[in-house]
């Protein structure tokens, strides 16, 4: 840890502190797992950008279906290449501090690849699509999954959900918050 | 636009909205002027609309700017408060906490103080933008003007900041010191929560170990230890020495006596140290471990007078509470979970969908296999429905036939169950005649008795072993859904290990019986010579418990072990069909449990027998930590979730601690304590201590006990309790019936945007058509002149 500590300033770590739900010890072991990533690199410049496959080689995100998709809404230029920073948000949200509601709108932006603000079918279908991969269920199989997800969660009947039926789900799945963390 | 998609689609499949047919000039009366603002806000594809509802404005106002503006813009969207307002208005209404509702804008304020200014900094962490945003708004955020508190509001902030503070240092020394958190985190990286959940459970259990024994070490063993006994009553000249002799029967001895022939008793064991270990004979038993060696006199000091065998019962009755408390307030989050679950039968597909990633997996492998479960999960759970479907259409023979079966498996495993405990009690009084008949000839050897002795509990342990399997394959029969079988299985397990417990304990009642009966002291020719009957249902709860672990460790290490070697190096069907192994998580639950239950019950007996089982327990979860991760191959068909899983592990525990304090609360109220030793020698029963206590009381705590006794008092009571029940039930009826109301409505509501959404895009349409042909018309007009 000592090695941590002289490439941040106290200030710096208080900020990281008060903007995310780490404390300031498990900033600097987040930072020790991002160097681990591209030692040369973060040792050179701790706030370096890491392209997206390399972030991809944190254990959880290598064998996480969504590990692509949760880079691409983590990183602040949109592309999947993450600075410490984004990483450290990633890291914060997935931690068991994040309350429910912040994991629920971050899952929400994971799973809504096309990014209009609701999960529409192919968004479904591409979440089902990379759970199930290698196999893929079959055309009449997912018409009828697809269908039971909207009939138990689309309230209003249009189709799709909307952010606010997608944590109405989450707010009753009893595991969503236990299964949605990344512990440092 | 998939939105858009999704609506297009969805109307094919319900063809719900019709009335297209009616035209647009409707709309043009309701909505005069309207049209002009329409044209703007309109995209090109009018299927859009949806995005433009309000209910979709506030998210979107929140998330969708600042992740597609680019930073120059957002600056100016952070400087103006009002958008972080809205941010704030939003969480205040997703989030229902004290705090958030605080922070609702209060619009009469413009300045915030020092306070607002910080609890809106620690509320930045929740918003879904990226670091460098967040530092700018806490940045703006900090210079932007704020008012000083003054005086007592000012002390009460800092307190409030210093609270924030101390807890946070608290999480960071806590989460140095907690146990296990290195396996834990492996364990849930090739086996997901649901195996964790397991694990977990062992911990939380070692803890309750872990109060049980504080409270038992602080109020009885080292009061016994620290602080001398009264003085004995004047002393006879070894008048005892008379009553040993087993004819001396007609005496009405006094208790001292009896206890100095107990004494005497244990001097005449042999010593074999490690025998006796294992026994809890000889040393053992002269040791605090056992009841009998608690004295059962106050206990003096310079300062206070001890009443230890009031300590001691009172102590008993306090962690049964104890254990019965944390067991409910764990049970009463699995049961609201539970509750949801059963009302949301309703989400299965959401939650296996959304819920169904364990983020927390790190390992390829234990991946490969979860996406092949959760496929698995998935496909089941459809085939399931389909399966629902045809069973409705089942034929009556089908379904006779179905019910036959059914009814044969369970008459089969009442009977296994019946077998298991006439073997149970034969073991136990075989080998209880086997050990007097020894004790005659006393040429046997050593080891043959050792063997008698751990008849019963190896009778036990081996029928946990084998009646499982019995039962699961049973169970194939039945044809139940897998969720279903789970618990079937379990509930049959459960019952066969406490039912054996049951026998087992009811087998020591004849033996006791009999000494309750005798005057003497004890009686070795009428009865088995049983000096001490507590300390014998203490020995063998303790070599219950220690057998049970011994024989968890072997099978482990010996057995288990070399089944995976051999699955894992001999490239041979066979060999890897023996030797391939998963963690089933009920059976070791079970194991787990049934440790427990051997120890609340036997913790009167055996005072120290918690603190073994915290050892006990320590060393189950490094033991299953090592069958689950080098034995198991991770993953299994059966998905096992953790919030399923736990309130499982809550009811079945609830189970055992019933089996437990039933027993027990009859043998401290009915049964005649041992008069040769322990805390309540010479008392009628254990619990005359609490009613002689109960006596020395002040007289209005008495008529106050004796009012809530009587009848005037219980039945108002009962009445009052069915009423409230009654009241709450029907309040629980009204909500039930207003969600289903409200959702319908919901519904209604939703069906109506739709409408009025489809109808207005038509005619969008419509006028941009007309305003098309109006323009072909007018420039059909223009040309010609020109031409």
């Amino acid at each position: 840890m000592g090695h941590g500590v002289s490439q941040f300033t106290e200030q710096e770590l208080q900020d990281y502190q008060d903007l995310t739900f780490f404390t300031k010890k498990e900033i600097l072991y987040a930072h020790q797992k991002f160097k681990a990533l591209a030692p040369e690199k973060v040792g050179h410049n701790r706030n370096a950008k890491l392209p997206m496959s390399k972030v991809l080689q944190y254990p959880e995100l290598r064998v996480n279906p969504f590990g692509e998709r949760i880079c691409r809404v983590f990183s602040s230029s949109r592309d999947g290449d993450c600075t410490f920073e984004d990483f450290l948000d990633m890291m914060s949200v997935f931690s068991d501090a994040a309350p429910k509601a912040v994991k629920a709108e971050h899952a929400f932006r994971i799973f809504d690849f096309d990014g209009d603000d609701m999960l529409g079918l192919q968004d479904l279908r591409q979440v089902v699509d990379l759970l199930t991969k290698p196999q893929r269920l079959s055309d009449q199989d997912m018409q009828h999954l697809l269908q039971n997800i909207l009939d138990e969660a689309d309230l209003d009947d249009d189709g799709a959900l909307s952010f606010a039926e997608f944590e109405h789900i989450v707010d009753k799945s009893p595991d969503f918050a236990n299964v949605f963390c990344i512990r440092l | 636009m998939s939105g858009g998609g999704g609506d297009r689609k969805k109307k094919s499949w319900r063809g719900t909205t019709g009335g297209e047919e009616a035209g647009g000039e409707f709309y043009q009366e309701s909505y005069p002027g309207g049209e002009a603002d329409m044209d703007l806000a309109l995209p090109r594809d009018p299927h859009h609309l949806a995005t433009l509802l309000p209910s979709k404005q506030n998210r979107n106002a929140t998330t969708k700017h600042p992740r597609r503006d680019s930073r120059a813009s957002l600056k100016r969207r952070t400087s103006t408060r009002s958008r972080y307002q809205t941010t704030t208005v939003r969480q205040s209404t997703t989030q229902i906490n004290d705090i958030q509702l605080s922070m609702m804008p209060d619009l009469s304020e413009n300045l915030s103080n020092e306070e607002r200014m910080w609890e809106e900094i620690m509320l930045i962490k929740s918003m879904p933008i990226s670091m460098a945003q967040k530092k700018e708004m806490k940045a703006q955020l900090q210079s932007a003007d704020t008012f000083r508190l003054q005086g007592l509001k000012q002390f009460k902030w800092q307190r409030r900041k210093m609270w924030e503070q101390f807890k946070m240092q608290w999480k960071e020394t806590y989460s140095k010191l907690e146990l296990w958190k290195h396996s834990l985190k492996k364990i849930e990286g090739n086996f997901g929560t649901g195996v964790v959940a397991f694990f977990l459970f062992v911990k939380w259990l070692m803890l309750l170990n872990l109060t049980i024994s504080a409270m038992i070490v602080v109020f009885v063993v080292m009061p016994t230890v620290m602080l001398p006994p009264a003085p004995a009553p004047p002393s006879h000249a070894d008048p005892c020495s008379v009553f040993i002799s087993p004819d001396n029967q007609t005496n009405n001895e006094p208790v001292y006596c009896c206890s100095t022939s107990y004494k005497l008793v244990k001097n005449r064991t042999e010593n074999e140290t490690f025998i006796d270990f294992v026994q809890g004979t000889g040393w053992m038993e002269s040791t605090y471990v056992f009841y009998g060696v608690y004295p059962d006199k106050v206990l003096l000091s310079d300062l206070l007078n001890y009443n230890l065998p009031l300590a001691y019962i009172g102590i008993a009755l306090c962690y049964f509470l104890y254990s019965l408390a944390s067991i409910l307030k764990g049970s009463a989050r699995g049961f609201k979970e539970r509750l949801i679950e059963g009302e949301g039968q309703f989400y299965h597909y959401c939650n296996i969908v959304f819920a169904g990633w364990d983020f927390c997996i790190q390992n390829e492998r234990s991946s490969v296999i979860k996406h092949k479960a959760l496929y698995n999960e998935i496909k089941g759970s459809l085939e399931a429905e389909r399966r629902a479907d045809e069973k409705r259409n089942r034929s009556r023979e089908e379904r006779f036939k179905i019910l036959m079966v059914r009814v044969i498996v369970n008459c089969l495993v009442i009977l296994t169950l019946i077998l298991a405990g006439i073997l149970i009690f034969f073991a136990f009084s075989y080998s209880r005649s086997e050990l007097e008949k020894i004790e005659m000839v006393e040429q046997i050897p050593r080891y043959y008795s050792l063997l008698l002795e751990f008849a019963p509990s190896m009778c036990i342990v081996s029928l946990n072993l084998v009646v499982p399997t019995i039962f699961n394959y049973l169970v194939s029969f039945e044809q139940y859904n897998p969720i279903y079988v789970v618990r079937l299985t379990l509930f049959r397990t459960v019952l066969l290990r406490l039912s054996s417990l049951g026998v087992l304990i009811a087998s020591f009642y004849p033996l006791l019986k009999c000494q309750i009966h005798s005057s003497d002291c004890f009686q070795e020719s009428a009865c088995e010579s049983t000096p001490c009957w507590e300390v014998y249902i203490g020995q063998h709860m303790y070599k219950l418990l220690i057998l049970d672990t011994v024989s968890s460790v072997l099978i482990t290490f010996v057995l288990n072990f070399p089944r995976m070697l051999m699955a894992k190096h001999i490239n041979c069907r066979l060999a890897r069909f023996l030797g391939k192994q998963e963690f089933e998580l009920p059976k070791h639950v079970l194991d787990v449990v049934y440790t427990q239950t051997l120890s609340w019950f036997g913790s009167f007996y055996a005072p120290l027998l918690p603190v073994i089982t915290t050892l006990v327990l320590f060393v189950i979860f490094e033991v299953k930590k090592f069958a689950c991760l080098v034995n198991s191959t991770p993953g299994s068909s059966t998905i096992y979730r953790a919030s399923r899983s736990n309130s499982m592990f809550m009811s079945v525990l609830l189970v055992s601690l019933a089996v437990a304090v039933i027993p027990w609360a009859f043998s401290i109220s009915e049964m005649m304590p041992s008069k040769t030793c322990g805390p309540f020698r010479g008392q009628r029963s254990a619990w005359s201590v609490m009613e002689a206590t109960f006596h020395t009381f002040p007289g209005w705590v008495k008529a106050t006990a004796d009012f809530c006794t009587t009848a005037a008092f219980a039945l108002p009571l009962f009445v009052v309790l069915v009423l409230s029940l009654y009241y709450y039930y029907a309040v629980a009826a009204a909500n039930k019936h207003m969600v289903a109301v409200l959702k319908k409505q919901l519904i209604l509501e939703g069906h109506d945007k739709q409408f009025l959404l489809n109808r207005l895009s038509a005619f969008i349409k419509q006028q941009q058509e007309r305003h098309k042909a109006a323009a072909a018309a007018a420039r059909s007009i223009d040309v010609p002149p020109n031409s």
